[in-house]
């Protein structure tokens, strides 16, 4: 019983002193964290605020929720959210397997060239501007000139060009297809590296008992990659809020603009243009503490059922 | 000896050297903000009109002149930062009046009154008791309204241009049209000749995203019923020309347009502008409208790139716009006298606030804005005409890089080139364009026929504030979806878009509008007074 009594301060007096190289370390990812993601939050005050350009956010008037209700009652503040929501929501579904069946996929690739010229083919639409995919969208999906329709009209296949950007439940499709045709190399990397850490005894022990690839997929792949899979998902259900603005507005028009107008254009156009600082923080802090109770509730969710989570 | 030589010596280099500090104090830095346009080889913020300027003005005032470039599309935004972050030029200048308004409520800019009746004598001339009005207005609540911004002066205030190919009309043997039905039979005619092959659009059309009514109107205004329509309506939807009563019927045109194929059928994609520039320059189009002067300017020549791909390619001016309840009249909107805004933020302090001040001053001296505004003889201009007006002026890429200019954007207290007076400055127009002269007459001429001045309101009109994006953004979801739908959805389209834009904020805009009106707080023309 004395023992790890005797133990304990020991343990405590030394850590600083045995690690003090990796807390160093440490300094810079803190402060970067600090600087960057916690200072700023205290701008969160604008939203409470009538923000005036010039006194800042110490000087200006505080006005108390004035800010959000005014949003919120505007007619395009609720279409935007659902707008917001919907296409996160198709994006997350459509999008949220692609990576993990694409990294399967690459992951049962004999030849390693093969292997990494696909694997670096698919993530590369990752690091293209949204500019540069709005103008290759346009090559490809444009009525009449654009690729698909010019050469499915030449064919005589259709009569009529499709309207992939001037409809709006086929803009939501060309959107939520661009987006994940961006995104699926990119997510594929985590899960690869995921399946290489599975252990290689479980695929011969799995061989030695007979399984075949797709019971050696779905028996030990699969469970392997369980926990990265949930990480992952509940990162992404706290970010349905979220919708990052070049790609909608990019890839949106005046035609479609009653799907394609979200949050983040919604935001730009009535903070940014119209100079109200003060609103375009009130509806960033709702999208936010909306954020937070999604995460916090998947995590909930995800250790009730057995998961790990992410806290 | 030698010793007290040497102190001596350092004593004298350090004299010298405070010496030479204590003159580089009183000098102090102006920075100006100027428009970056992307005119190729044209670096703004180290051009001729800044050694030009420094030389003349800077030089023996001991100011150092800077000029800091924005992005001219984006200037509002980029300058609604700087002036946030304190770190805006010394003379701001900017086309976005809700951001100046914004400035004047939160009191972040200079009062320029007793800078400008002590330092701008020369200014207070060249703008005019009438144009400095547009700038005053009583924030304080005293009774007397201060001067918070100065308004440019704009020399030509026409802004519409329509243009037709002429070559067009002798290809399909018809007489420029007078009339919109006179128009749509050439529209038709063109297509069906298909004058340029399968890539024939006869009317190049699009959407203006930040203000996609503003260049509609000049359309759909032709078929406004004037009867129903009082002056206090005009001015209370004077941002929502699509209520007009008649103007459906206008819209209607465009729907006609559209599914005959006269138009193109990508006109609300984002980069749809791209695509007409090249249809314009490629010979595509038989018709467009944006200035008066666009076929002819220096940093988009439609005319002389179009001539480039079809030689006969001609665009003329054309006026078949035509209202019948105003008996006939084609309505064009033309500029207030007041063009951009010139404000100093207060984050100047008083000495460099009265450098700017004299700055303008010296600018709009009349030898000093004639250099500035026009540049060098011989290199970007021929020569004088009797009445002193440069004539053979080059375009931008026939002037070396080192001589290149921008008259309008940096001479920024005269929108567009000024030589005294109104005769002279409208011969001036057509002069710089060599060979096109009489085009350039004809098209300016059919601008300011008929002309009411653009609606602009004298006191701050919070729905605006408010709502004025979104409804500008409804407004183009509006005209596409009313352009794009079938005919027969049309007036079910047209109607839910009124209603939705109504419910948007635009009643709220509607009435404040209307109550400004009768209290007399606005500026501009109703059609129904022209004579």
């Amino acid at each position: 019983m004395d023992v790890p009594a005797a133990k304990k301060p020991r343990r405590h007096k030394g850590w600083f002193k045995r690690d003090w190289r990796l807390y160093t370390m440490l300094i810079l990812p803190v402060a970067f964290y600090l600087i960057f993601c916690y200072k700023p939050m205290i701008g969160i005050i604008v939203a409470f605020e009538k923000y005036n350009l010039f006194k800042g956010m110490w000087g200006s008037p505080w006005v108390g929720l004035d800010n959000f209700r005014f949003v919120m009652k505007m007619s395009d503040f609720s279409s935007a959210l659902r707008n917001t929501l919907f296409l996160n929501f198709v994006g997350l579904i459509a999008g949220f397997p692609v990576p993990i069946v694409l990294a399967i996929m690459l992951n049962e690739l004999r030849s390693t060239g093969v292997k990494k010229v696909s694997q670096t083919l698919l993530y590369l639409p990752h690091f293209l501007s949204w500019i540069i995919i709005g103008g290759m969208v346009l090559q490809i999906f444009s009525p009449n000139s654009g690729l698909i329709n010019a050469t499915l009209l030449k064919w005589g296949w259709i009569d009529k060009s499709i309207p992939f950007l001037t409809d709006g439940p086929h803009w939501q499709f060309t959107y939520t297809l661009v987006g994940v045709w961006q995104g699926m190399g990119w997510g594929t990397i985590l899960y690869l590296s995921a399946i290489t850490g599975i252990n290689m005894e479980l695929f011969e022990a799995a061989r030695i008992d007979g399984a075949n690839k797709l019971q050696q997929i779905w028996h030990v792949t699969l469970p392997g990659i369980r926990s990265t899979i949930v990480v992952l998902l509940i990162l992404n259900v706290g970010q349905m809020m979220n919708i990052s603005f070049d790609r909608p507005q990019i890839l949106g028009n005046a035609q479609v603009r009653k799907f394609c107008d979200v949050l983040s254009t919604f935001v730009y156009r009535t903070g940014i243009e119209n100079h109200k600082f003060e609103r375009a923080t009130a509806v960033g802090l709702f999208q936010s503490l909306v954020g937070l109770v999604l995460i916090s509730g998947a995590n909930f969710v995800s250790k009730k059922l057995g998961e790990d989570g992410i806290w | 000896m030698k010793k007290a030589l040497a102190i001596l010596l350092s004593l004298a280099l350090l004299l010298g050297m405070t010496g030479s500090v204590l003159a580089e104090d009183d000098w102090i830095t102006l920075r100006v903000e100027t428009y970056d346009r992307e005119i190729t080889g044209f670096d703004v913020t180290n051009c001729w009109q800044l050694k030009y300027a420094q030389e003349h003005f800077g030089d023996p005032n001991h100011i150092k002149l800077e000029f800091v470039s924005f992005a001219r599309w984006t200037e509002g935004d980029l300058l609604t930062n700087a002036l946030a972050g304190g770190t805006a030029p010394d003379i701001c200048l900017t086309y976005n009046g809700s951001l100046v308004q914004q400035c004047i409520d939160d009191e972040g800019i200079w009062q320029l009154d007793d800078l400008l009746n002590e330092y701008g004598p020369n200014l207070k001339a060249f703008l005019g008791e009438e144009l400095l009005g547009y700038g005053q207005s009583d924030h304080d609540g005293d009774g007397v309204k201060e001067q918070w911004y100065l308004p440019a002066r704009r020399i030509s205030r026409a802004n519409v241009g329509n243009f037709i190919r002429e070559d067009w009309l002798k290809a399909l043997n018809m007489e420029k049209p007078t009339n919109v039905e006179e128009f749509t039979a050439y529209l038709r005619a063109a297509k069906e000749a298909q004058l340029a092959g399968e890539n024939t659009m006869p009317f190049s059309f699009g959407i203006y995203a930040p203000d996609p009514l503003y260049n509609v109107r000049r359309f759909t205004d032709a078929w406004v019923d004037f009867s129903q329509v009082t002056e206090e309506d005009w001015f209370a939807y004077a941002r929502n020309p699509e209520m007009l009563p008649g103007s459906k019927e206008g819209f209607r045109w465009l729907n006609t347009l559209y599914h005959e194929g006269l138009l193109p059928e990508t006109f609300a994609l984002t980069d749809n502008d791209k695509a007409n520039d090249t249809a314009l320059i490629m010979g595509y189009n038989g018709f467009f409208s944006q200035q008066p002067d666009q076929p002819w300017r220096t940093d988009k020549n439609y005319q002389i790139e179009l001539e480039k791909n079809v030689p006969e390619g001609h665009w003329v001016t054309v006026n078949p716009f035509k209202n019948e309840s105003l008996g006939g009249k084609t309505l064009h909107d033309i500029y207030a006298p007041a063009g951009l805004s010139v404000i100093i933020p207060l984050t100047t302090d008083e000495k460099t606030a009265i450098a700017a001040m004299k700055y303008m001053d010296w600018l709009a001296v009349p030898e000093n804005m004639f250099a500035m505004q026009n540049g060098i003889e011989g290199i970007n201009y021929e020569g004088l005409t009797e009445d002193g007006i440069p004539y053979g002026v080059k375009s931008a890429d026939a002037v070396p890089n080192e001589n290149k200019m921008h008259a309008g954007d940096i001479v920024f207290i005269s929108n567009g080139l000024c030589y005294g007076d109104d005769a002279k400055n409208a011969a001036a127009l057509a002069l710089p364009f060599a060979g096109y002269e009489d085009d350039v007459v004809a098209s300016y001429a059919d601008a300011l026929t008929d002309a009411w001045t653009q609606i602009s309101f004298t006191v701050a009109i919070q729905a605006e504030t408010d709502y004025g994006s979104t409804i500008k953004s409804k407004q183009g979801e509006f005209l596409a979806a009313v352009v794009s739908c079938s005919a027969e959805e049309f007036d079910a389209v047209y109607d839910a878009g009124i209603e939705d834009i109504l419910n948007s904020g635009a009643q709220e805009m509607i009435d404040e509008f209307r109550a400004a009106y009768q209290a007399g707080n606005y500026r501009g023309v109703f059609p129904g007074n022209l004579d």
